[in-house]
């Protein structure tokens, strides 16, 4: 791989070309919100908090699914960015029911982490309030479309790392959901292999064992990674 | 974990000829994962919608994941996965249904029941559809009333199957 040259907030840097904005920034320690990715997995780009401005690119860019070019000037906190970063999270919560007092994942959880991130004090939006399920069908694991924020890192684990697509995604716009099989109850999934990657991987406390209680959920989605590595060793 | 994935084409219904044109297109694109929206297209052309047994036949032939079924369905809102109307009469308009008197019967069912392609009485009883061609050529103008194909239909015979359907 050829080295090129870039500018991340105004710092110059010598950075091997192929690589995403992202990749770049996050070995450098340049901070860049992320919610979809997911190490070890591909990069799909569905929660846009990523955004980078480019100069000479009228539109904002997200930095997991741009690749680094050269002489690329990216600039990740200008004020217009930070902007776009308070109304996703906001946008986020506003979505679903997330009532964080009475999660799983309180205290563990991606999204809530998130809303301290970007000093969100208060959602502007109104809140949708939709009716969701909770799909306790599976002997062990539970999914909660009330805290679901699309993120579709399950999805992807699922396919991409344990090789059992059970996930997928049904309808469109905000009627969007997680689906098993033929939106199938979980619990009566052909496919699921129950290996648990997928409650590691969700962000927030829509998918957990039934083993736990409010505010105990530990998830490591940082397995997937270590396990791909692996893969990749031939281990 | 639980449920078998149905099925093969025998175990549906193979007195079903529709069952006949989707394995035909499924084989004619090669059982190729990426034909899928033609394939349901196919479907839903014969049937009106897509019933879920015939969504699980097309998911096992294409070796497909239930799940990128589903989704693909889901998305396009020209896919329908519920049949209106309590009892269905799905009119067969392919070519040699039309030249058998396929608008006649059409004429007859809304002259009888009021209702057009497309539409679902106002108790929800009766729906009409058509169809492209449903493979029952030999038995034109065929019309399918709920699963039962029936074949070299009159004008009188439709009123009175249908009516036998719906009191
Ligand atoms: S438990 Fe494993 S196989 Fe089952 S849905 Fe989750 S990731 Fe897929
Ligand atoms: S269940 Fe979790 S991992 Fe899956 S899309 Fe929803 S938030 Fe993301
Ligand atoms: S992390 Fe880049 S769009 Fe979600
Ligand atoms: S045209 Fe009606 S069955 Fe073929």
């Amino acid at each position: 791989m050829q080295n090129i040259t870039i500018y991340i907030d105004d710092k110059k840097l010598e950075v091997e070309s192929g690589k995403t904005i992202l990749e770049v920034c996050r070995n450098n320690n340049i901070e860049i919100l992320t919610m979809c990715h997911l190490e070890g997995v591909l990069d799909v780009g569905a929660c846009r908090l990523c955004l980078v401005e480019i100069e000479g690119v009228n539109k904002l860019l997200s930095a997991c699914t741009t690749k680094v070019a050269a002489n690329m000037v990216i600039r990740t906190s200008t004020e217009r960015i930070k902007r776009y970063q308070r109304i996703t999270t906001e946008l986020l919560f506003a979505e679903r029911n997330h009532m964080c007092s009475v999660c799983v994942a309180n205290g563990k959880c991606e999204l809530q982490n998130l809303g301290y991130k970007v000093e969100m004090d208060s959602i502007r939006y109104p809140r949708l309030f939709p009716q969701c399920e909770v799909d306790t069908s599976h002997s062990w694991y539970v999914l909660d479309h009330n805290r679901c924020i699309m993120c579709t890192r399950c999805v992807r684990v699922c396919s991409e790392v344990e090789g059992a697509f059970n996930w997928s995604v049904k309808n469109r716009g905000y009627q969007v959901r997680i689906i098993s099989d033929f939106n199938t109850p979980w619990g009566e999934s052909t496919t699921c292999t129950s290996c648990g990657k997928c409650l590691h991987a969700c962000p927030t406390g829509a998918l957990w064992p039934k083993a736990i209680v409010q505010g105990q959920l530990d998830k490591k989605p940082e397995i997937i990674e270590e396990l791909m590595a692996k893969r990749k060793m031939g281990l | 974990m639980s449920t078998e994935i149905v099925s093969s084409e025998k175990e549906i219904q193979n007195t079903d000829p529709r069952i006949k044109l989707i394995a035909a297109k499924m084989k004619k694109e090669n059982y190729k994962a990426d034909a899928l929206i033609e394939i349901l297209h196919t479907a839903q052309n014969a049937y009106g919608y897509l019933p879920m047994n015939i969504l699980k036949f097309i998911t096992k032939e294409l070796k497909l994941p239930p799940s990128r079924v589903y989704s693909t369905v889901s998305f396009y809102h020209f896919f329908s996965l519920k049949s209106k109307g309590e009892h269905t009469c799905l009119v067969c308009t392919g070519t040699a249904c039309y030249v058998k008197g396929a608008l006649g019967l059409l004429d007859e069912i809304e002259h009888k029941f009021s209702l057009k392609p497309g539409q679902v009485s106002a108790d929800n009883k009766l729906g009409v559809q058509v169809a492209r061609c449903i493979g029952a050529c030999g038995l034109a103008p065929a019309v399918v009333l709920d699963d039962e194909v029936h074949g070299k239909l009159t004008n009188e015979m439709i009123t009175d199957s249908i009516n036998a359907k719906i009191k």
